[in-house]
C-alpha cells in the first residue's frame, strides 16, 4: 500500500514536471542569449492546441508532437522579428503575444468543436502503469516517452551551453551583446536562433501537457505553467540541471496539492500551489545581482 | 519677456505636434488595424463582420444593464492601466497589477465582512485596506529591485501568481461563505455596497473615482515637478542622479502609487460590481492594464483605451450569443494592437517619419 502510493506519487511528479522542463529549457536558452522570453506561455498554449488537433486528425500522437514543433518554430520567428530585428520591448511584446495566443487558440478550438464535444486526442501512453514499487525500471516504463526526451534535452542543453564553443559564444551574447558584436558575432542571428529554439521547446511543453497528460484542449489550459517554468529558471540559477531540479520540486508541489485532501492534513492545497512563486522570490532575494545573464531583457540595436 | 514667451509657446506647439503625430497616431492606427483583423476573423467564423461589430457595440452600450456593466469594467481597466503607466514612466514595469488587484479585493472583502459601522466609514476603510494590500503586494518586488537589483518583471509575475493562490486560499478557507459549495466569500452586505451616482442612475460611483484619479494623474505627470522627475528617472537614470534628483524616492513613489491604484481597482470592483471574491471572480483586468497603458501612453489616453477595451469586453458576450463568434476572440484584440503598435514604433520607417516631423 505504502509502496503503491509512492510509485503513484513519483510518476505524477514526473508527469507534472515534464511540460515544465521543456518550457524551462525554452526560457533558459533564450535568457542565455539575452532574451527575456515572456511569450513562453503563449507558445506553450499554441503548441498544446496544435498537438491536440494534429493528433486527432491523424490518429497518431507523434504527428501532434511534429505539429507542435512547427507551431513553435513559427512563434519563434514572429517573436524574433519583433524583439530582435525591430527591436520592440521584449516584455511588452511577450505579454501581448500571450494574449494573442490565448485569443487565437480559444477561437480556433471553438470553431472546430462547434457541437461542444471535447476533442479527445490519442495520448502518448506509458508502457504500463506505475507498479507497486519505486524502482528505476518500473518508473522508466511508467512515464511517457516525452519525459525521457525532456531529460535528454536537459543534458543536451547543458552540454551545448557549457561544453561547446558555440555554446560559449551563445552565452556571451547573453552577457554582453555589445562585446559579442565587437568580437564579430552576429547578435541578431544568435538571438533569433535562440528564440526559435526556445519557442520550439515551449511548444513541446504544450504538447507534453496535452499528449502526455490531459489529452484534450481547454481555453487557457496552460494556466500559468509557462510562468512556473520561468520561475524554475530563476530558482535554478539559469543552469539546466538546477532548473530541472526546480521543475521536479514544483511538479511535486502540484502533485501534493492534488493529494492534499487524501493526505488528510486539513491543509489548504492552495498554499502548496503558492510555493513555487514564494520559493523563487526567496531565491531571487538571496542571490543578489550578478547571477543571471547580464544582458537578458535588453534590446540590442546596431550602432 | 515677450520673446521668451513666444519661444515657450513655439516649443509647446512643437511638442504637442510631435506628441500627436507620433504615438497617438500609431495607437489609433494599431487599434483600427486590429479591429480590421477582428472583422477578418469573424468573416472566417462565418459571420458578417458588420453584424459582429454592431453586436459588440450594441451589446456594450444598449440598455441600462449593459451600460452599467461596461462602466464598471471601465473602472478596473482605467485604474489597472494607470497602475502600469505611472511606474512605467519611471522605468519600473509593473506586471503585477493582477495580483495587487486580487489581494486588494480580498482585503476589502475582509473589512466589509468583519466590521459593523456606518456605511461611509466601512466603505472608506475597505478601500483603504484594498490600497494597503496592493502596496504590500508590490513591496516585495520593489525592495528586491532597489536592494538586490532584481528585475521587477519576473518578481511581479511571481507575486501575481502568489497573490492569486493566496486569494484562492482565502475564499476556500477563512473567508469562505459557509452556505456555498464552491470557494467564494459571502456577498458584501447590501449596506456596504457602493451606490450608483447620481443615485439610481446605474452609473457606478467607482467610475467617478477612476475618472478623477485619471485627471489627477494627468496633472501630476504633466504639470508637477514630480512628473518631470518621473520622466527624468525613467529616461536616463545616470543623468537624473547627476542632476540631484532623488532617484530611488521618485521610483518608490511611482511604484507605490501604481500598486495602490491596482489595489483600489480590486476594492471598487468588489464593492460596486461583483460583490463577491471567488474562484474566477475577476477578469484579467490587471494584465489587460498593460496593453491599455502602452496604447494609451498618458492618463487621458488610458481613459480612452480603457473605455474601448471595456466596451469590447462587455460586448463580446452578446457578440457570441448573436453571431456565434466565440467571445474569446476579444483576447486577440487585447494583444494584437500592442504588437502592431510596438512593431511600428520600433521600425526604421517610424524613426524616419519622426525625424522628418522635427
Amino acid at each position: 500500500m505504502e509502496g503503491q502510493w509512492w510509485a503513484d506519487f513519483v510518476s505524477a511528479v514526473l508527469r507534472a514536471a515534464t511540460p515544465l522542463v521543456f518550457c524551462a529549457l525554452g526560457v533558459l536558452v533564450c535568457e542565455r542569449a539575452g532574451i527575456l522570453n515572456i511569450g513562453v506561455e503563449g507558445s506553450m498554449l499554441a503548441g498544446a492546441l496544435a498537438a491536440v488537433l494534429a493528433a486527432v486528425s491523424s490518429g497518431n500522437p507523434w504527428m501532434g508532437v511534429v505539429a507542435a514543433l512547427g507551431v513553435g518554430v513559427a512563434a519563434g520567428l514572429v517573436l524574433a522579428l519583433l524583439t530582435v530585428y525591430l527591436p520592440a520591448d521584449q516584455v511588452a511584446t511577450g505579454i501581448a503575444f500571450n494574449l494573442v495566443c490565448l485569443g487565437v487558440t480559444s477561437f480556433v478550438y471553438k470553431l472546430l468543436v462547434l457541437g461542444g464535444v471535447q476533442l479527445m486526442a490519442p495520448a502518448l501512453r506509458a508502457a504500463h502503469g506505475p507498479g507497486g514499487r519505486v524502482s528505476p525500471v518500473a518508473l522508466a516504463a511508467a512515464v511517457t516517452p516525452l519525459t525521457w526526451i525532456a531529460l535528454l534535452f536537459v543534458l543536451l542543453t547543458w552540454m551545448f551551453l557549457f561544453r561547446t564553443g558555440p555554446g560559449l559564444l551563445w552565452r556571451s551574447v547573453g552577457e554582453s551583446a555589445r562585446a559579442a558584436h565587437a568580437a564579430g558575432l552576429n547578435v541578431f542571428r544568435v538571438r533569433s536562433v535562440a528564440l526559435v529554439a526556445g519557442s520550439l521547446l515551449s511548444a513541446l511543453g504544450g504538447a507534453a501537457l496535452t499528449l502526455g497528460w490531459v489529452p484534450t484542449f481547454t481555453d487557457n489550459m496552460t494556466m500559468g505553467r509557462g510562468f512556473i517554468a520561468l520561475a524554475a529558471v530563476y530558482f535554478g540559477r539559469w543552469h539546466p540541471g538546477l532548473a530541472l531540479l526546480a521543475c521536479l520540486l514544483f511538479g511535486a508541489g502540484e502533485a501534493l496539492a492534488f493529494r492534499a485532501q487524501a493526505l488528510g492534513a486539513g491543509f489548504n492545497p492552495y498554499y502548496y500551489l503558492m510555493l513555487p512563486y514564494v520559493l523563487t522570490l526567496v531565491a531571487v532575494a538571496a542571490m543578489g545581482r550578478a547571477v543571471g545573464p547580464r544582458d537578458a531583457g535588453k534590446p540590442y540595436a546596431r550602432g | 519677456m515677450r520673446w521668451s514667451l513666444a519661444l515657450k509657446k513655439a516649443t509647446v506647439n512643437k511638442m504637442l505636434r510631435a506628441g500627436w503625430s507620433s504615438s497617438a497616431t500609431l495607437a489609433v492606427a494599431s487599434v483600427v488595424l486590429s479591429l480590421a483583423a477582428l472583422c477578418l476573423c469573424s468573416y472566417f467564423a462565418g459571420a458578417s463582420p458588420l453584424k459582429v461589430m454592431l453586436s459588440l457595440f450594441e451589446g456594450a452600450l444598449q440598455g441600462r444593464y449593459a451600460l452599467t456593466t461596461t462602466l464598471s469594467e471601465w473602472v478596473a481597466m482605467t485604474l489597472s492601466g494607470l497602475a502600469v503607466l505611472i511606474p512605467y514612466r519611471a522605468g519600473f514595469f509593473n506586471v503585477g497589477g493582477q495580483g495587487q488587484l486580487e489581494v486588494g479585493a480580498v482585503a476589502a472583502a475582509a473589512v466589509t465582512l468583519s466590521l459593523t459601522a456606518p456605511r461611509p466609514l466601512v466603505i472608506l476603510l475597505a478601500l483603504l485596506a484594498a490600497v494597503a494590500a496592493g502596496v504590500l503586494a508590490v513591496s516585495v518586488p520593489l525592495v528586491l529591485r532597489l536592494r538586490r537589483g532584481a528585475s521587477e518583471v519576473t518578481t511581479t509575475i511571481m507575486m501575481n501568481f502568489a497573490c492569486i493562490q493566496f486569494m484562492y486560499a482565502m475564499v476556500t478557507g477563512p473567508l469562505k461563505d459557509p452556505k456555498s459549495w464552491y470557494g467564494t466569500t459571502p456577498p458584501v452586505p447590501a449596506a456596504y455596497q457602493l451606490p450608483s451616482f447620481p443615485p439610481g442612475s446605474g452609473v457606478p460611483a467607482g467610475m467617478w473615482v477612476a475618472a478623477l484619479i485619471a485627471l489627477a494623474a494627468w496633472w501630476l505627470m504633466n504639470s508637477t515637478v514630480f512628473g518631470l522627475y518621473l520622466r527624468a528617472v525613467g529616461g536616463n537614470r545616470t543623468a537624473a542622479v547627476a542632476a540631484g534628483i532623488p532617484v530611488d524616492r521618485v521610483l518608490t513613489g511611482s511604484v507605490l502609487m501604481g500598486a495602490a491604484l491596482a489595489g483600489l481597482a480590486g476594492g471598487l470592483e468588489l464593492l460596486g460590481y461583483t460583490f463577491r471574491v471567488a474562484e474566477g471572480w475577476s477578469k484579467s483586468w490587471g494584465m489587460v492594464g498593460i496593453p491599455i497603458a502602452l496604447l494609451g501612453g498618458n492618463p487621458l489616453g488610458v481613459l480612452a483605451v480603457g473605455l474601448l477595451f471595456a466596451i469590447l469586453e462587455t460586448g463580446s458576450r452578446s457578440m457570441q450569443a448573436l453571431t456565434g463568434v466565440p467571445a474569446a476572440l476579444i483576447y486577440l484584440f487585447q494583444g494584437l494592437p500592442v504588437i502592431i503598435y510596438l512593431g511600428l514604433r520600433a521600425s526604421a520607417w517610424y524613426s524616419r517619419w519622426t525625424q522628418a516631423a522635427r
